[in-house]
């Protein structure tokens, strides 16, 4: 009895009294506290929605239906009422592709096929442009238009995509469509890449709805080696340095020394690879633990030796989208050289905008269009010899210009962006003022170090790591995973540092 | 089956792993990483305030002026209304700063000059930049006032562009406990002592409203045997003049008129102790910012009194600004006793400094900390803020609320939140937005009191011409050397 009391007592030391206030905040949607992976939250909701999940792992209709409300659940913890949009286009892409799919008549599939595609596009346009255009249109003509009021729905630029995926798929007649609109609403909704990617196409996806549910060994162990390295890189690097160090010294650059201002570029690169590619790891993981197989999205972009190669290594699943559906809609590279270029120029620009609803987004596609129209120009002409000292300078050049790229996109605006770069340009040799600032903030240095010798592992290493972890006993695995959390949460719990006056 | 194998295992996992993490949880220490700051000469710390923390750090207040209502003596024939210890703003002690704000208005006669001393808050012009645009705007007056010849955030001031060479010599009161001269009035003193180069200061008017030109730029320095020293600069021409450092403190007029820009060369001018530019037009209102970063406000109290008071005769202060207390909130106590006897001195020795001048104690914002996974308002918060108005009452200043005015309770957290922001995300400094919105707090509770004593000046009988109290001989303008 007195076990079972103390039992009950270390309960509500460490998950805390569960009242009905808790028990409505945990199950109502709150815009400040969107339902995350690394939260406690979500870990006590898989626990229970997966243990369901796995009894019903032999139904279809079922167990589709089950994860379909899992999934609109999630998104409503993540974007309210939102979640009838989800719904509401699902039904109108799912109503059209069937019409696409079973007319005969071109002129009538095309008919489809573009309404589809400004609903879609529209209701993206709405929601994520709306006021960018009311702010241009007011700039343009000394308008005085005034905002609307627009909350932009979580994760519509990625379903939007994956939808569009699967019309163009459908009218391109390389799918076929679902069996039905569940088993569709699944595909979109699917909780673990609904709000930020990887974009699954309708081609990977949907055939393995109708597969038998399976987890293998390998794939079981990948799951777990996927989520534990996504949770260190999203909630404890990422988190960690932009809070405490990034985000201060993008707020006002001109109160830091240059070598803070290059720090903080450096670490944001660090910042935004470790928050996307860890949320991708996780996202992956999950599914996999599942029985699903989501694509790669990131495979060590930093080590890339050119722009070109950045982007078959840097958010793959939109790279390839815009690849699939944008450039090569656009004619590609079909029709002559300088329209090759143009049309690679305009998917990045359009990438940029992809990203954001504004012309810093616009400039870092532009940027990134631009080197890739260098790169496929100056390739026909120069071939350079491949050894370890001309890749070494390859990948440093790429790396720092994919910093600068970043400056635009993390800035708050041109002018801060401007003020970091002049700041940097400042920047003298002076090792005891470098030391005294890494030593000042040495948490912070201590993770952007970690992300950056994690990145630069080779391939083998990561391959001997996974072996290493899938070898060890399933107790370890759990004991260790629980032991990850932990750091999350003791990283959470850290308050920001205070702030640090350095005088040279 | 074998199949269905792993998912079982992987169920396994997420309940082991989910209990272990509690298991953890309740063992392993709450936080990752520790807030402590690594100590380094080249991190700034108020070296008085861990001497005063060290030697009173311990004393426990005896709360006896909470509960008091405080009735004010007429000054000038003008008496406030009695105020409470919850809602004290002091606007008494404003009267005769007050008057000559009216002089101004009404009169167009005379200038006021005010004095603001803070932090990192106002670093870089922030805060004080708005509140001296808000008085200009009303009472007239161009120019930025007084700036020092080095600073660790001159690029990150907007009003005004100023770069220096690397080659002066920086004393200051934050680090530097006797000083080889005494300090100025912004708390530095710098000395041109490299003589294989020259030392130059550069200062290049902004776009900012009423500082954009330098009007009247005056160099202020002190006492030496170095009768040598030249400053060279360009306006229009090339001009020379030379350094006179007979008094305790001179001043050099660089032109009458206004500059864009303004370099000055100093040549053979070490160890003449100089002390910054003054940049203002003679009329309407001027407000110098003397912020330090990592100042709690103690080593205000190591001014020394003959130089403060050759100060005030060349600018003439009328209100004195204090804005301190982010650097006090860190330390793990919550009984500010200590800094609240130490502040009480500042006040007093600044007022003895300054004889006549009114002071205004800007108290604290509000800053938050993160408990149990949530950023709240830091305990240390509002302890503070009632031991700044403490000394507010007890040394007779006026008093601004700024933890209340931004909201009070959780309101730092709203300020970081809100789009578009108006503080940093240490959850302490204003960003310009919100820098703006709190010189508009402090200026708009200063123009009330100022309205009030308006109002209250009608109803006073016409009585014999304002007497100042003050023994120093006023001069409106800065002096001619």
């Amino acid at each position: 009895m007195s076990a079972l009391f103390s039992l009950q007592n270390w309960f509500l030391e460490t998950v805390g009294i569960v009242d009905l206030e808790t028990l409505k905040n945990w199950f109502t949607y709150n815009p400040k506290q969107p339902l995350l992976f690394n939260s406690a939250l979500f870990l006590g909701l898989f626990l229970i929605f997966y243990a369901i999940y796995i009894l019903s792992r032999k139904t279809h209709y079922f167990r589709i239906t089950y994860v379909v409300l899992f999934s609109l659940f999630f998104y409503y913890k993540c974007s309210g009422i939102y979640f009838w949009l989800l719904i509401f286009s699902s039904v109108v892409d799912y109503a059209l592709s069937r019409l696409i799919f079973e007319e005969t008549k071109q002129g009538y599939r095309k008919f489809y096929m573009i309404l589809s595609l400004l609903i879609n596009l529209g209701m993206l346009a709405y929601f994520k442009y709306t006021n960018f255009l009311i702010d241009n249109f007011n700039t343009l003509f000394d308008g005085t238009m005034k905002f609307e009021d627009i909350i932009l729905p979580v994760g519509i630029s990625f379903y939007t995509f994956q939808t569009l995926s699967y019309t163009i798929d459908v009218y391109r007649r390389e799918l076929e469509p679902t069996k039905s609109f569940m088993d569709f609403l699944f595909f979109v909704s699917f909780f673990p890449q609904l709000v930020a990617g990887p974009i699954v196409r309708a081609s990977d996806f949907i055939p393995q709805i109708y597969e038998k549910l399976k987890l293998t060994k390998e794939d079981f162990n990948r799951a777990l080696f996927l989520i534990i390295g996504g949770l260190i890189k999203k909630a404890v690097i990422s988190d960690y340095i932009s809070t405490n160090f990034v985000d201060r010294v993008f707020d006002a650059p001109n109160s830091y020394t240059a070598f803070e201002n290059l720090m903080a570029s450096y670490g944001y690169a660090i910042q935004i690879y470790c928050d996307f590619s860890g949320y991708s790891d996780i996202a992956i993981g999950l599914a996999l633990l599942m029985g699903f197989w989501l694509p790669d999205n990131f495979r060590t972009p930093y080590q890339s030796g050119s722009i070109t190669e950045f982007w078959r290594r840097w958010h793959i699943s939109l790279s390839t989208w815009l690849r699939d559906y944008l450039y090569i809609s656009m004619g590609g590279n079909r029709k002559g050289k300088i329209r090759t270029y143009f049309n690679l120029f305009m998917t990045m620009l359009l990438g940029g905008l992809w990203h954001g609803a504004s012309w810093k987004f616009v400039v870092w596609g532009v940027l990134h269009g631009l080197a890739l129209v260098v790169e496929k120009f100056f390739g026909q002409f120069i071939k350079l010899p491949k050894n370890i000292f001309i890749r070494t300078i390859q990948v440093v050049l790429t790396f720092h210009f994919v910093v600068f790229c970043w400056l635009f996109f993390r800035a708050k605006d041109f002018e801060t962006a401007f003020q970091v770069i002049q700041n940097i340009g400042k920047l003298t040799f002076d090792f005891n003022q470098w030391q005294t600032i890494i030593l000042g903030y040495k948490n912070v240095f201590l993770l952007i170090a970690i992300g950056v010798i994690w990145h630069f592992i080779p391939v083998k290493g990561i391959a001997f790591m996974q072996k290493s972890f899938s070898s060890i006993p399933l107790l370890v695995k759990a004991i260790l995973l629980g032991l990850i959390y932990w750091v999350v949460y003791a990283t959470a719990s850290a308050g920001a540092q205070p702030f640090i006056y350095f005088q040279f | 089956m074998n199949t269905s194998k792993y998912f079982f295992q992987s169920l396994a996992v997420v309940v082991v792993s989910t209990l272990s993490f509690l298991a953890f949880k309740t063992f392993l220490p709450k936080k990752l990483f520790s807030e402590d700051i690594a100590s380094s000469k080249n991190i700034v710390v108020d070296s008085l305030l861990l001497e005063a923390i060290a030697e009173d750090g311990d004393l426990k207040s005896e709360d006896t002026l909470t509960n008091i209502t405080i009735d004010y003596k007429i000054t000038n024939g003008v008496k406030f209304p009695t105020e409470t210890f919850e809602d004290y703003t002091g606007n008494q002690y404003l009267v005769t700063f007050f008057e000559k704000l009216f002089q101004l208005e009404t009169k167009k006669e005379g200038n006021v000059r005010i004095a603001y001393f803070g932090d990192s808050m106002t670093d870089g012009d922030l805060i004080v930049k708005d509140f001296r645009t808000y008085l200009q705007e009303k009472f007239g007056g161009q120019g930025v006032g007084f700036v020092n010849i080095t600073s660790e955030s001159a690029s990150s001031r907007s009003s005004v562009t100023h770069e220096f060479s690397g080659n002066w010599k920086t004393q200051s009161y934050l680090k530097v406990k006797r000083p080889s001269r005494a300090f100025g009035v912004n708390g530095h003193v710098f000395f041109a002592n490299d003589t294989a180069n020259v030392a130059w200061v550069k200062y290049k008017a902004t776009k900012t409203k009423f500082a954009s030109e330098l009007p009247r730029p005056t160099l202020f320095y002190g006492s030496s045997s170095n009768k040598e020293g030249k400053v060279i600069f360009v306006a229009g021409d090339t001009i020379v003049k030379k350094l006179t450092p007979n008094n305790t403190l001179n001043t050099l007029t660089l032109s009458e008129g206004s500059l864009k820009n303004l370099k000055v060369n100093f040549k053979k001018a070490d160890s003449i102790p100089i002390y910054g530019f003054n940049f203002d037009d003679g009329k309407g209102v001027h407000v110098d910012n003397f912020s330090n970063r990592g100042n709690s406000g103690l080593p205000l109290g190591s001014f020394d009194i003959n130089t403060m008071r050759a100060f005030h005769v060349k600018l003439d202060y009328d209100l004195i600004v204090l804005q301190y207390g982010a650097n006090v909130l860190n330390y793990g106590t919550l009984d500010y006793t200590w800094y609240e006897k130490r502040m009480t001195k500042v006040v007093n020795h600044l007022k003895e400094c300054f004889p006549g001048v009114a002071i205004l104690i800007v108290s604290t914002a509000d800053k938050s900390t993160k408990y149990d996974l949530e950023m709240k308002t830091d305990s240390a918060v509002v302890p503070l803020n009632r031991a700044q108005k403490k000394y507010a009452i007890k040394s007779e200043a006026s008093f601004v609320n700024m933890y209340t005015l931004m909201g009070g309770d959780g309101s730092m957290v709203k300020w970081v939140e809100e789009v578009p922001s108006k503080a940093n995300k240490d959850y302490t400094h204003f960003n310009h937005r919100g820098a703006k919105e709190a010189a508009n707090l402090i200026f708009t509770q200063l123009n009330q009191g100022y309205e009030t004593y308006k109002a209250l000046r009608k109803k006073k009988k016409p009585a014999a011409p304002i007497k100042k109290d003050s023994a120093i001989i006023k001069n409106d303008s800065v002096n001619e050397e």
